[in-house]
């Protein structure tokens, strides 16, 4: 027990981290599993983020309702952004939404209310660890029960092949949407419980950077299931504290770790990490030339 | 006026610089349909290795600029080789593609760093004459003029060779159709390898120029433009190189005359994003680029 | 291979507990935590901090012989509050050190310095210096010279020597140790008179600076206020003079400029930039001297003012550790450092104010021939 306690003063930090990164990486694998690339979700935290970070500095509401606020505050904007733009697709889409991110962190950096460069001071932090892992939990058991949905085999013949789905009567535009706002409020969430993690949120907490790291997560973990995006999340955000614990300090090295696993994951296990657990043979296992 | 004229030129300068960093981008997107976002962390090296000639091989900047430039183009290859030739079998290929290039371009940028270090740097003075004409309230220097110059040199050489040399033409070829290009009997991998050296090497020049123009080498000099990159080739057309040069152009214009009227910088990227969310709500297809959107 | 998850698990959580029970090498000796940015944004401040500390650990250490010995554990906090927090909580926890001297950035010392405030460990903040640090808590200090103390006596100098009447300001507004250099900068010359002619923006990691200075130029100021660190400033001053900006139009600024690196970039450029900052690379006293020609002949480069400020930090720890019977106890330790008056460092004579913030005086310089000079007293 005392060993326990232990690990959790030295590591806590960590924990909470990696749960928060897990939260956010599901929030992107719902674009991702319908083939979108969208890397807007680093900005649907800020949003979130910094909406409940106003709400419970500045209005002095609770906690949950502060969260609540976040997350439908990215949901609204998600929605408003989302029609436009999923018209697009591949690289335009991401071109797009790495745009729009761009622009929110533009609008935290030059705003009053967001604090500017120096950001959000004094939100209470009251996220607990707990707290993180039982919405990621929860999460998880929403994005598992929503694979099987009609939605979720919809979206994953759009991923398919989306004119074959069109032409098969699946309301693309629709479900794109849907799956989009799901992203921004699940994005929103991790942004709110985060801005109370640390009394303090900054721009760069949800730059461009933020947003590659997300989809490196669902990558080096695996789209295809629930867990790979958590099990992305897990690798890389501990990899760093693994890697001192082992002596590697940071600078050249550690970087260039980083760049090595995305690099062999995706030459040699294009379904990720995940794919080293799965049973069965993916049937959308992208392989052959097409 | 005068104001007006010296921001004007200024665009000029940075503009072609961008050019000449998109032109390299937009090769390899209309050859291959995939986007190369190691094409920065090129850049960078391309600077940083030019700046190690100067500096510790003793060469002259004209001697190492071509030098470096071969150079970038081989690390080309070489990315190549790792990151794309393996993967181009694949039916998902731009995607895995884009992101094995966001590997290399980590351990790019982690090679840079080791090598060179996290400070900033700079050419040694005297590297490049330094001679400055004022003009009626405007300043311009030889650097500013040979930079200009040497850019423009390059992309006119690159847009004739693709437009009539006979490699050009089995390059556009492969860009229209592999299959074609097979079955007429072109080497479509050595193309490809080809196509990636040119652009590298291409991005390694705009990386040169970049730094001998602001003086301030880092690791991580590459970030800043990369999402400029992108944003001209979206702006001139994906696969049209006349389309990055004027893109180019048009882009530092803008960028320097935001600056110029709102006396703030952040604006400017603010603007530079906004335009671009809005071409590609309208007209995703950019100025110059053909018709259809790609599929992915 | 299929591996199952639950082994997986296994892997890492072992792993992990390995790397926290593992005990570092075994020497008697205050154990200090240094937290720099090695990697990232701050890299290159990071870098300058960790040589400094080193050298006065080396030194330190040969000197004390069987006496106190420093343990220095080094961790990288990547410029980003995240790591920065995993990592102290791993210093006072796993390696339950003494005190932690770190972190390289302001904002990063807002999240975690509350951290060691609760556990009770000190911590020497060494180039945080944005007001809200040393507010945090009485466990913390801090031996960096803030803006508020250094600047309006910038500008008193300056005026007097130039003779300032109209300024233009040029600042960064998305990094908070300049955005809090121009906010004093503005606040000084306001109630010294001084017309401010036009306020220009730029972002970090921003290389072109032509079109603020265009405008800057067109407004015909008597000095341009930079608020940037060495690394925008010596772009700064290279396009100014390049733009054909007259070099009797001075470019002044605050500490974020001390760093021979400014001479070293901007070359030519940099003749006549005034820099207020908390310390002087040319003062003569043997102490300093002595820092500027071992760190020179170690390292290669002269010592810009975040190693200086890095040496002093350890030095001060040092003796507050051996006031403190070792620093073993952090409380004892955290008293004694309250305690230093007068202390003999590179910044001089040293002691901490009531608000435990650095007591010492600043120094404005001046470029000239290469080379900082002091302009005035």
């Amino acid at each position: 027990m005392e060993h326990l306690l232990q690990f959790y003063a030295i590591y806590g930090s960590v924990i909470n981290f990696i749960g928060i990164n897990a939260l956010m990486a599901l929030s992107l694998n719902v674009t991702l599993s319908a083939g979108m690339l969208s890397l807007g979700n680093a900005a649907f935290a800020a949003i979130g983020g910094y909406t409940a970070g106003i709400l419970s500095l500045h209005f002095k509401l609770p906690y949950v309702v502060s969260l609540a606020g976040g997350t439908f505050a990215a949901g609204l904007v998600g929605l408003v952004i989302g029609l436009p733009v999923l018209r697009l697709r591949g690289v335009f889409l991401a071109m797009a939404t790495l745009a729009f991110g761009e622009m929110v962190r533009l609008a935290a950096v030059n705003l009053n209310v967001t604090g500017g460069a120096e950001g959000l001071t004094g939100i209470p932090n009251v996220t607990t660890t707990w707290m993180i892992y039982l919405v990621l939990a929860a999460a998880a058991y929403f994005l598992a029960v929503l694979r099987r949905s009609r939605l979720g085999w919809g979206l994953i013949s759009i991923r398919e092949d989306e004119t074959a789905a069109g032409s098969l009567g699946i309301r693309i535009t629709y479900y794109k949407v849907v799956a989009f706002v799901i992203g921004a409020m699940l994005a929103g969430l991790a942004g709110g419980m985060y801005a109370h993690l640390n009394y303090l949120i900054t721009p760069r907490d949800y730059g461009f950077f933020i947003a590659v790291d997300l989809l490196i997560y669902n990558i080096v973990g695996g789209i295809g299931v629930w867990y790979g995006p958590i099990l992305g999340a897990v690798m890389l955000t501990a990899l760093p504290e693994v890697l001192r614990g082992i002596g590697v300090t940071a600078g050249p090295i550690r970087l260039g770790i980083n760049g090595l696993i995305l690099l062999l994951v995706i030459l040699f296990l294009p379904n990720g990490l995940a794919s080293l657990f799965s049973r069965r043979q993916r049937s959308d296992a992208k392989v052959e030339a097409g | 006026m005068s104001i007006l004229l010296q921001q004007l030129i200024n665009g000029l300068f940075i503009g072609s610089v961008y050019g000449l960093f998109a032109v390299g981008y937009t090769l390899v997107f209309g050859v291959l349909d995939m986007l190369n976002l190691a094409h920065a962390a090129i850049f960078t090296l391309g600077g940083l290795i030019a700046l190690w000639l100067v500096e510790n091989a003793g060469l002259s900047i004209w001697l190492a600029f071509p030098v470096a430039t071969i150079v970038a183009g081989v690390l080309g290859l070489l990315l190549n080789q790792v990151a794309f030739a393996p993967l181009r079998k694949r039916s998902d290929s731009q995607f895995s593609g884009l992101i094995s290039s966001i590997a290399m371009a980590i351990i790019f940028e982690a090679g840079a760093l080791g090598l060179f270090g996290a400070r900033s740097v700079r050419f040694p003075v005297g590297t490049f004459a330094a001679h400055t004409w004022h003009i009626g309230g405007i300043t311009i220097t030889l650097l500013q003029i040979g930079i200009v110059c040497v850019a423009a040199l390059l992309m006119v050489i690159l847009t004739l060779f693709i437009g009539h040399a006979r490699i050009g033409k089995a390059i556009r070829a492969v860009g229209e159709s592999e299959r074609a290009a097979t079955l007429l009997g072109i080497n479509v991998n050595g193309i490809i390898a080809l196509t990636f050296f040119v652009s590298s090497a291409l991005g390694g020049a705009a990386g040169i120029l970049f730094g001998l123009y602001f003086n301030n080498l880092t690791p991580d000099m590459g970030r800043s433009i990369e999402l400029k990159g992108l944003a001209v080739i979206i702006l001139g057309g994906m696969g049209s190189v006349p389309g990055a040069i004027l893109g180019g152009l048009a882009f530092g214009l803008s960028e320097v005359l935001t600056v110029a009227i709102t006396g703030t910088s952040t604006l400017r990227d603010a603007v530079a994003f906004g335009v671009l969310f809005v071409i590609l709500l309208i007209r995703p297809s950019g100025l110059l680029g053909r018709g259809k959107t790609r599929e992915v | 291979m299929k591996l199952s998850v639950r082994t997986l698990i296994g892997v890492v959580t072992s792993v992990f507990l390995l790397a926290a029970i593992a005990t570092p090498a075994r020497a008697t000796g205050i154990k200090i935590g240094f937290v720099f940015s090695m990697t990232g944004g701050a890299a290159v401040y990071g870098t300058s901090q960790k040589e400094g500390a080193r050298l006065a650990i080396d030194q330190i250490n040969a000197a004390a012989g069987s006496g106190l010995q420093i343990v220095p554990i080094f961790e990288d906090d990547a410029s980003v509050p995240q790591q920065g927090t995993n990592v102290f909580n791993k210093l006072i926890n796993g390696d339950k050190v003494s005190i932690i001297i770190g972190p390289t950035l302001s904002n990063t010392a807002k999240i975690t310095d509350p951290i060691a405030q609760r556990a009770g460990v000190p911590v020497l903040a060494i180039s945080n210096t944005i007001s809200g640090i040393t507010e945090i808590g009485d466990y913390i200090f801090r031996d960096s010279l803030t803006e508020n103390v250094v600047i309006p006596h910038t500008v008193k100098i300056a005026k007097k020597k130039l003779g300032l009447k109209k300024v233009a300001i040029l600042y960064g507004n998305d990094d908070a140790m300049t955005k809090a250099t121009y906010e004093v900068f503005k606040k000084v010359l306001q109630s010294s008179g001084i017309q401010i002619l036009g306020e220009q923006i730029f972002a970090k990691g921003d290389r072109d600076f032509s079109p603020q200075l265009t405008q800057i130029k067109s407004q015909n100021p008597d000095a341009i206020i930079v608020a940037a660190l060495a690394e925008e400033a010596s772009g700064i001053a290279s396009q100014a003079r390049q733009l054909g900006i007259p070099k009797t139009v001075r470019i002044i600024g605050g500490n974020g400029l001390n760093s021979p690196g400014l001479i070293k970039n901007a070359g030519d450029a940099a003749e006549g930039i005034i820099v207020g900052a908390a310390w002087n690379i040319t003062s003569t006293s043997p102490l300093n001297v002595k820092f500027v020609n071992d760190y020179t002949k170690k390292y290669n480069h002269a010592p810009d003012q975040f190693a200086a400020q890095a040496y002093a930090g350890v030095q001060i720890v040092y003796q507050a550790a051996k006031a403190s019977n070792g620093g073993a106890d952090r409380k004892a330790l955290r008293n004694a450092l309250a305690k230093t008056k007068n202390l003999d460092t590179v910044l001089g004579r040293f002691s901490f104010t009531e608000g435990r913030d650095a007591n010492h005086a600043g120094i404005v310089q001046e470029i000239k021939g290469g080379k900082f000079v002091v302009l005035g007293n």
